[in-house]
């Protein structure tokens, strides 16, 4: 399937021709060379590339699209308008946002909440592009008619049409660079800082130099031209070094305004956590202050939250064996005030025998904290042939003989469990406690009889 | 029933002398409350500075160290041992954590700590804790007996590389102690005395102290220890 056709983020000017390549499959160089031959005959090239890149969206464009897709469709419904409103002249950009309004309306999915968020940066962006295509129509209309003028007789000075046409080139070249970081803020992208963006900025301001260059000097000589070019660069240069201080004072005013943003938006999101976590459950402990075993659970529950908060590897895959251990631990704590503690050496990845030895560790500490009634340790140790889960309390103990026989939980969820997944459980129990020891090997055969397993 | 055990099987009674680092008054003073009758109380520091002065004026036995702690190059804990040690300190150093993070312990174990225990430790635990730190044993609590696995991996081999790995028996022992089991516990599974425990927990202490074992080193690294 061939990629959908889209503007390239890193093109050389607007990521037309490299879209396009990606598009066809064929090298970016081969577009770049047809489209300057086709420039050769009378234009074309040109022609094609501004046509592309009016009606062509960039990648950003086609996501922030598909994500808009999900929004309310009676607010995407005026919006749409008010872009067909601002689009009005020219028929391109006319029908363009009308195909938008179409198509959102025939979206059938119903409309989740999530839409407002985006639709606030795609308003301004429809607007903008709208300007943008009104900007475009104006062009042609404009070149159109000055062709219809000449075809009519009258004489159109030339010197005069092509340095303007070169100096609005440039202009739209520097002005679409400032349009692309705004669009990255609106789109939340860091795409500003890169060698391309700088490079179209430059080829912009030369453009509009060399454009006012040959516009004034168009009448005059080669020297003349040239005394020009030196006068404006020292103009320039001379510009520069007294707005040098102040553009970098203002430069790291930003940078110092930005980074007090990050801190400020770090410590929000802090105040807010610990306002919505550890504030709260401190008055709940306030509360139930008569109750030693709430406030056991609850200092131990907001002890485990604050600390997966805190020191969470995010590296670490959340859906580990040791993960699963720890959650489950996690919720037998809840279930029974007793803290239950996991230690991981190792890990495993989550397959159906591994996912079935969690269920029967999570039984093993149900038991542990239901009926021994004291601390529990989970110790996981996952080696290279075997993975190993320990469930110890130091309860009462009890005697596995004496166990009636219609109480399944043993036997079923601890026993038959691990044996169906090819693994073995053992427990021991005496007056100084209970440990329930769970194996399985690890070896790639013992994904064959599981899945047979789960078919039956 | 755990806090009888391990009170049963501590050292001999005698007075421990300690010191409590911690910049956090209400904790100081809970953990002086929970401290047993056998132990007395020296002196409290809540800063690097103050803990250096405290602990050069009084020569505790022990020093009980939080592995956090303001002032001084912000080295925490690991920066007040190497300060002391710096002196020719005789104290030995438990270091409390309400932290389980491989960093903290990592960093004050190989700082000269002879154990680590987190901070929800009961009152008899912690005197038995302190007890066996003033006798010259270690304190391996399950979660770092669970990070020496982790760091050296849990298969034993040769000797000839001695300090970077461990033994069979050290091994079985580091289990059975992640496994939540007491010293003594341990013992009467392995069938040998709780002497030869404590020998075999001093032993894995000093090749974490000690061991530049590639491993080891990236262990650390993964986790941005070093």
């Amino acid at each position: 399937m061939r990629p959908p056709l889209l503007r390239s983020p890193d093109g050389v000017i607007a990521g037309v021709c490299a879209g396009l390549a990606a598009h066809l499959g064929v090298k970016r160089s081969w577009v770049r060379i047809g489209m300057g031959v086709l420039t050769l005959a009378s234009g074309a090239g040109v022609l094609l590339y501004a046509w592309l890149w009016i009606f062509v969206p960039t990648a950003a464009d086609r996501a922030a699209e598909s994500g808009r897709q999900t929004g309310p469709a009676a607010f995407m419904h005026g919006v749409g308008a008010g872009a067909g409103a601002a689009g009005g002249v020219p028929a391109g950009a006319g029908s363009r946002a009308t195909g938008q309004t179409a198509r959102v309306l025939g979206d059938p999915s119903p409309a989740p909440a999530a839409g407002a968020f985006d639709a606030e940066g795609w308003r301004e962006r429809t607007l903008r592009a709208g300007r943008r295509e009104v900007l475009f129509g104006t062009a042609l209309l404009l070149a159109a008619a000055v062709l219809v003028l000449q075809l009519l007789g009258v004489q159109v000075d030339w010197g005069f049409f092509v340095p303007i046409a070169v100096v609005a080139t440039g202009a739209a070249l520097a002005w679409s660079q400032l349009d692309e970081v705004r669009r990255a803020r609106v789109m939340n992208r860091a795409g500003a800082e890169r060698a391309g963006g700088t490079l179209r900025l430059l080829a912009g301001i030369v453009l509009v130099v060399t454009g006012v260059l040959v516009a004034l000097s168009s009448s005059g000589s080669w020297t003349l031209t040239m005394a020009t070019l030196v006068a404006v660069l020292a103009v320039l240069a001379g510009v520069g070094l007294v707005l040098a201080p102040w553009g970098l004072k203002f430069w790291r005013d930003l940078e110092a305004e930005r980074a007090a943003r990050v801190r400020e938006t770090e410590r929000a999101e802090i105040a807010a956590h610990l306002h919505d976590s550890v504030l709260q459950t401190l008055a709940l402990i306030q509360n139930r202050a008569d109750s030693e075993t709430d406030v056991l659970r609850l200092a131990r529950a907001q002890e485990r939250e604050l600390r997966q908060w805190l020191f969470a590897d995010p590296t670490r895959d959340p859906g580990s064996l040791a993960e699963r251990l720890k959650v489950a631990a996690g919720e037998v704590e809840d279930l029974y005030g007793h803290p239950v503690s996991v230690v991981a050496v190792g890990d495993a990845h989550l397959g159906s025998a591994e996912d079935a030895l969690a269920q029967a560790a999570r039984e093993a500490m149900l038991n542990a904290a239901r009926h021994a009634g004291v601390a529990v340790s989970v110790y996981l140790e996952a080696g290279p042939d075997t993975v190993e889960v320990f469930v110890r309390d130091r309860g009462e103990g009890f005697d596995q003989s004496a166990v009636p026989a219609d109480r399944a939980g043993i036997r079923e969820s601890i026993h038959s469990r691990m044996l169906r997944h090819g693994g073995s459980s053992e427990i021991r129990s005496d007056r100084d406690g209970t440990e329930v020891r769970l194996r399985l090997p690890r070896t790639e055969a013992n994904a064959a009889p599981t899945e047979g397993e789960r078919q039956r | 029933m755990e806090q009888e055990t391990l009170a049963a099987d501590g050292p001999v009674a005698g007075t421990v002398s300690v010191v409590i680092v911690d910049d956090h008054g209400i904790f100081r003073s809970g953990l002086r409350a929970a401290l047993g009758p056998v132990i007395s109380v020296l002196g409290e520091a809540a800063t690097v500075e103050e803990a250096e002065a405290v602990i050069g004026a009084t020569a505790p036995d022990v020093v009980l160290l939080d592995v956090h702690l303001p002032g001084g190059l912000g080295g925490g804990g690991a920066e007040v041992i190497h300060r002391c040690t710096r002196q020719g300190t005789t104290a030995r150093f438990l270091a409390l954590s309400v932290s389980d993070s491989a960093e903290d312990v990592v960093a004050v174990i190989r700082a000269g700590a002879r154990g680590y225990v987190t901070k929800t430790i009961s009152g008899p635990e912690i005197t038995d804790a302190v007890q066996r730190i003033a006798s010259g044993d270690a304190v391996f609590s399950p979660r770092l007996a669970g990070f020496v696995l982790d760091a050296f991996g849990t298969a034993s081999v040769a000797v000839d590389d001695e300090l970077d790995r461990l033994s069979a028996r050290e091994l079985e022992v580091m289990r059975l102690i992640a496994r939540g089991y007491s010293y003594k516990e341990t013992a009467k599974e392995l069938f040998i005395s709780v002497k030869t425990i404590e020998t075999h927990v001093s032993a894995v202490l000093r090749k974490l102290q000690l061991s530049s074992r590639h491993e080891l080193t990236r262990w650390a690294t993964e986790r941005r220890l070093l």
